[in-house]
């Protein structure tokens, strides 16, 4: 049975209107407006004077400025910072609203940085974990060490070029990744990792402090962390370079710009794009190649784990363009040149990883590789992974890493004049 | 005054069901896999598909017995009275919890991942008046509605576990067999009643259009059930790999809040009013199933007057849950163990019952009578 479908009367319209109305306001509880919000980009963590707090410095973006591209948008700053001490990250939010008059907001954070005092202490851990439990602190920003406390850093921190904060770290990041200066270090990593127990986490390591220090001759240039770059010129004080490594969720030690590449080039995980590099010339040593490492394929790994010292063989392939040789040799037409030309950087590079590997079981007893990723796939059970107790086996493993190098290009024009015969 | 047959086509058949059960991969079910079946819960799916078919296949087949007539009538057909009664009564009851503690999950999931000032009351208010709004309308219109918001969920979710897997690492996925070859069988197989929400769709098989639609609709929905769910399961791994995603209470959302789609970042924003949308589906068609077997329990002709009543009633109790996090996880497994046997030996019971009752003749001359 059922109602005969009268047409409803206005009033009973009228009345669901309302009702309707009433309904979707009160969902209006989370509102937002863009001009009452003061959107921290990114976030700093020190540690405090007091045992349990620490010290959060907010960077917090003007979202009026540079909205319009001629003036007269804004007179205000492009960024506003402010620290304080806080017992965890959510609740510092609303500390910092005694001092600043929008509401704090997550929304737009791109960035977490960690002066490297705190990040050593064991109890960084506790903190990280306020991130996942906070709803506005996405897995995908990155996590940046520092040199210094953040707080100096975020004041000696003054982009020329990108003012506007959110662009800033973002390209900033993008870049340095995309030439494997720095890692990836996505919080999502970090957490992945530490969960997961027994791996490295390679964090982003960054720096305003200048000892410019001249690099030692003969060495590439490279090979460098936050901090030992040398440069001058009317720039930013801020570099961005190199690793901190984290163990169990605890920061170790740090790995300079070209262990980072290393590290970087032969992880499955994170590949990088674009490395611009010099070597030294195989068959001059007292001149440089420059080279264009595009490593487009991925790294083949081949373990085997059940012989008494397990052994692991490792294939890096790398597509290699040779932007220029100061030797003046001729490598682009002569096939015999080149072949001393790839064995020579193969052997160059091979060593370069075995160190890197010898420092990572030594040292760390660890690897940042993402090679335990590998050894799973050679498991049928996670009990019998486990079993197998990788994180304590990898220190005393046999690691061979094979570079195999195939020369994409020799530069636009390919000949050269012979040095001699130029007067 | 007549009431005209409420029918409905393969189509919305098939958008009610995938919506009923499919929603299940976004709120924390996946939790429960991953908790006892580490990165191999992505098999947990076809498994658990496999060991459901001849359950499901009785049941169509005590079905087509007794075409015309649903669950309840043949529940009530070859138990009895008495032991029909009883055992619709049950079914009822664990419908009514189950809306009740699945309504206050997804509350949860709106208020933690995304409005998270607004007054839980009023999330929770708003879905249920929703719900009860589109459910007093009838099973037509709740069809109508599952179908043509079904290819844009569908796709919407596509989009959001493709990207997941694209940006994901298979490597994870790796040892295959995860916590051992039989543990995962046996793990999958016992999880099996998820799929228990089959049994509330048997009560609207006479309202398919034509019986052979109603058969091949149900298995046409289970496949896309299974094939959406191994894909989320699998993508939450991809992601996060296993212990993370163990440790997560929704991971779907999780996911969807770290995936980009080229250059955009919040694509959550994006995927939330789809998933929001069969989330209404899912509850509207829960609803309607409650009113109807109260309606068949108690004698109530015009079942679907008794919605409103019971949205209202389900906004109270759900209130009346002390804290909607941690509390609900033992109740959870709790509905999901009382409704094992009810997909499991249930058709057995029936299908034994049926034949012993002379099914065919009953259905002749059932069909005589009339």
């Amino acid at each position: 049975m059922q109602f005969k479908r009268n047409s409803p009367s206005k009033l009973v319209l009228l009345i669901m209107l309302f009702l309707g109305i009433t309904c979707i306001l009160a969902a209006y509880g989370d509102r937002q407006a863009i001009e009452k919000k003061a959107y921290v980009v990114a976030m700093g963590i020190d540690p405090a004077k007091e045992k349990n707090a620490v010290e959060i410095t907010y960077l917090i973006a003007n979202p009026e400025y540079g909205s319009q591209q001629q003036g007269g948008s804004t007179d205000e700053p492009p960024v506003e910072i402010i620290s304080f001490e806080a017992n965890d990250l959510s609740t510092a939010r609303n500390l910092a609203n005694t001092v600043v008059a929008k509401e704090i907001s997550y929304d737009l954070l791109r960035a977490i940085l960690v002066s490297e005092d705190l990040a050593k202490d064991s109890r960084f851990v506790r903190w990280m974990y306020d991130g996942v439990k906070d709803p506005n602190i996405r897995r995908d920003i990155r996590f940046i060490v520092t040199n210094e406390p953040v707080v100096d850093f975020f004041e000696k921190n003054k982009p020329r070029l990108e003012v506007r904060p959110h662009k800033y770290y973002e390209l900033l990041l993008k870049r340095g990744e995309e030439t494997a200066t720095i890692p990836k270090g996505y919080l999502n990593q970090y957490y992945r990792i530490t969960e997961a127990g027994g791996d490295l986490f390679l964090g982003i390591y960054s720096s305003t402090e200048r000892k410019n220090k001249p690099p030692k001759p003969g060495q590439p240039e490279n090979n460098i962390i936050a901090g030992d770059f040398s440069y001058t010129g009317k720039t930013n004080s801020v570099i961005f370079a190199g690793s901190a490594v984290f163990k169990n969720g605890v920061m170790i030690d740090k790995l300079t710009a070209e262990e980072t590449r290393l590290a970087t080039s032969i992880n499955n995980t994170m590949k990088a794009a674009d490395i611009l590099t010099t070597m030294p010339d195989p068959l001059n040593k007292r001149y440089n190649v420059s080279l264009r490492i595009r490593s487009n394929k991925n790294t083949h790994v081949k373990m085997d784990l059940h012989k008494a010292i397990p052994e692991i063989h490792i294939t890096v392939p790398m597509l290699i363009d040779v932007l220029s040789t100061h030797s003046m040799i001729n490598y682009a037409t002569s096939t015999s040149n080149q072949k001393k030309l790839k064995e020579g950087l193969e052997k160059y590079l091979e060593k370069k990883y075995d160190n890197l590997v010898k420092k990572t079981q030594k040292q760390y007893k660890a690897e940042p590789f993402g090679w335990s990723l590998e050894a799973r796939k050679k498991f049928l059970t996670i009990p019998a992974y486990e079993a197998y107790n990788w994180p304590k086996k990898y220190p005393d493993m046999k690691v061979h890493v094979n570079v195999e190098i195939t020369f994409g290009g020799f530069g636009r024009q390919s000949r050269i004049p012979k040095v001699k015969e130029m007067r | 005054m007549t009431q005209p047959e409420q029918k409905i086509g393969i189509k919305e058949y098939i958008a009610i069901f995938t919506m009923m059960i499919g929603t299940k991969i976004a709120d924390d079910t996946p939790t429960f896999f991953y908790n006892t079946l580490y990165n191999a819960a992505w098999m947990a799916p076809i498994i658990n598909f496999l060991a459901v078919m001849i359950p499901i296949y009785l049941y169509i087949k005590v079905m087509s017995y007794y075409k015309g007539q649903n669950l309840a009538d043949i529940v009530i057909l070859l138990m009895g009275k008495f032991f029909g009664y009883a055992v619709l009564l049950l079914l009822w009851i664990i419908l009514s919890v189950a809306i009740i503690l699945d309504t206050s999950i997804y509350t949860d999931i709106i208020a933690t991942t995304y409005f998270p000032t607004t007054a839980y009351f009023f999330i929770l208010a708003i879905l249920l008046g929703v719900c009860a709004y589109l459910a007093k309308k009838g099973l037509e219109q709740i069809g109508s509605v599952a179908w043509s918001l079904f290819l844009y969920t569908e796709v919407a979710l596509f989009i959001a576990l493709g990207l997941c897997i694209g940006q994901g690492k298979f490597t994870f996925l790796f040892p295959l067999f995860g916590p051992g070859e039989w543990d995962v069988i046996k793990g999958s197989v016992t999880k099996g009643s998820v799929y228990a929400d089959f049994i509330y769709v048997l009560l609207i098989a006479p309202a398919v259009k034509s019986f052979g639609d109603f058969k091949k609709g149900t298995w046409i929905s289970m496949i896309i059930i299974v094939v959406s769910a191994t894909m989320a399961l699998a993508s939450y791994v991809l992601l996060f790999d296993y212990p993370s995603v163990q440790m997560m209470k929704y991971p779907f959302h999780e996911s969807i809040r770290f995936v980009e789609l080229v250059f955009l970042r919040n694509i959550e924003t994006l995927i939330f009013p789809f998933w929001l949308t069969a989330v209404f589906v899912r509850f509207s068609v829960y609803l309607y199933f409650s009113a109807m077997l109260f309606g068949k329990l108690f004698r109530i002709k015009d079942f679907e007057y008794i919605i409103p009543s019971i949205a209202t009633l389900t906004i109270f109790l759900g209130m009346m849950l002390p804290s909607p996090i941690d509390s609900l996880e033992h109740p959870r497994e709790f509905i999901l163990f009382v409704s094992t046997p009810f997909l499991f030996f249930m058709p057995i019971i029936l299908f034994i019952l049926a034949k012993w009752k002379g099914a065919k003749n009953n259905a002749v001359q059932k069909e005589q009578s009339k």
